[in-house]
């Protein structure tokens, strides 16, 4: 890992993404990814006050395991985020309060916010994104963690489908992107 | 300027509850044998690192859990795998049509379209209690169109390096990467 890794992270954050680990991977895949990130110590964070932080660097460094472990797991990361999504607001919540809160939560150089949202597109602006900085990873989780987030709000008929605007993985700006959820309304 | 070209290459082990992957594993990465069996939970995923003058290969190798109570979520495993060793355990007649039946199936359906395999029997060292002979392993191995058919020991490391090395030789030319691996 190279760069800059200044900030903190609420523990509830990772409580959320190792209960996803753990829905998705079970425990030996949950196991393997902090093992690999060097972070085994913390397995059982959900033991300790969730409101109480962790150092950014530390959560960095299980997202960039996650993501040589997982490497070219699209739909795995996806399910990942989903679940993610689903431990870390586990009582519903307006999409735009989970837009608000994650910034909160995720306290480093990184913004996501909402730009649009009309006629059922919601436009999203990621800005250096802290699930895919590593070259060559797309942002399946987040995408994931976004269309659960959304797709929760609404009734269960709807859907969410995304797109993003990335191009080139292998651009090291891949990871500031805008990405569009549209809803795709039942026809009842 | 550095011009290694670097790769991360996904690779599975695959096969009935208790024919050895863990244990393959093991040997390949620390050279180490548990005689105490704890099977694996969902996928347990280990790095290995291969430097070469031309290349740098990660292997991320999975050890993907062979109960079948995973059935349901383990196609999800598959995605993106390039390679995988198709293990069934030689004192176990039922371990052996499981690759027919199903591992076979699922690697075929779920990794990646020009994924390669060979296929392994484990535990040579149990000589007494051989239930399915080379000459099955051989002929099965060539109607699955296996790259190879290997007999290993993970407990004494029989083939274990070979197995891995000749399915990662057979894989790397798809990333215009040819390395001559010593499998002696």
């Amino acid at each position: 890992m190279i760069g800059d890794y200044k900030g903190e992270v609420k523990n509830k954050v990772l409580v959320a993404l190792l209960q996803a680990y753990l829905d998705i991977l079970d425990y030996d895949g949950m196991k393997s990814i902090l093992k690999e990130a060097e972070m085994l110590h913390l397995k059982d964070i959900k033991d300790k006050d969730p409101n109480q932080t962790l150092d950014f660097f530390s959560f960095k460094k299980i997202i960039s395991a996650q993501n040589c472990l997982l490497y070219d797991s699209s739909i795995l990361l996806f399910e990942v985020g989903k679940k993610f999504s689903f431990y870390l607001f586990p009582y519903g919540k307006k999409f735009e309060e989970i837009i608000y809160e994650i910034n909160n939560l995720i306290k480093t150089d990184w913004k996501v916010e909402i730009v649009e949202n009309k006629d059922n597109v919601i436009t999203i602006k990621v800005l250096k994104c802290i699930f895919c900085s590593e070259i060559g990873v797309s942002c399946d989780l987040f995408k994931g963690f976004l269309v659960h987030s959304l797709e929760k709000s609404l009734p269960s008929e709807d859907k969410v489908v995304c797109k993003t605007d990335v191009k080139d993985l292998h651009d090291p700006n891949h990871n500031t992107f805008s990405i569009q959820l549209k809803i795709e309304k039942s026809i009842k | 300027m550095d011009k290694k070209k670097r790769v991360i290459l996904k690779l599975a082990l695959l096969g009935d509850a208790a024919v050895g992957k863990t244990s393959l594993i093991n040997h390949y990465i620390e050279e180490s044998f548990k005689e105490d069996y704890s099977p694996t939970l969902g996928v347990n995923i280990v790095m290995k690192k291969l430097d070469y003058e031309n290349a740098e290969i990660q292997l991320a190798i999975w050890d993907i859990a062979g109960q079948d109570k995973y059935d349901l979520t383990r196609k999800l495993f598959f995605e993106g795998c390039y390679g995988s060793l198709l293990v069934y355990d030689i004192s176990r007649v039922s371990t052996f049509e499981s690759i027919k039946t199903k591992w076979f199936k699922d690697f075929e359906k779920f990794a990646r379209s020009d994924g390669v395999y060979i296929l392994i029997g484990n535990k040579v060292d149990l000589k007494e209690q051989i239930m399915v002979p080379t000459e099955k392993g051989k002929e099965l191995a060539e109607k699955l169109k296996a790259i190879d058919f290997l007999e290993t020991s993970a407990k004494f490391g029989d083939n274990v390096e070979r197995a891995f090395k000749k399915l990662v030789q057979q894989v790397l030319p798809k990333f215009g990467i040819e390395i001559e691996f010593d499998l002696d």
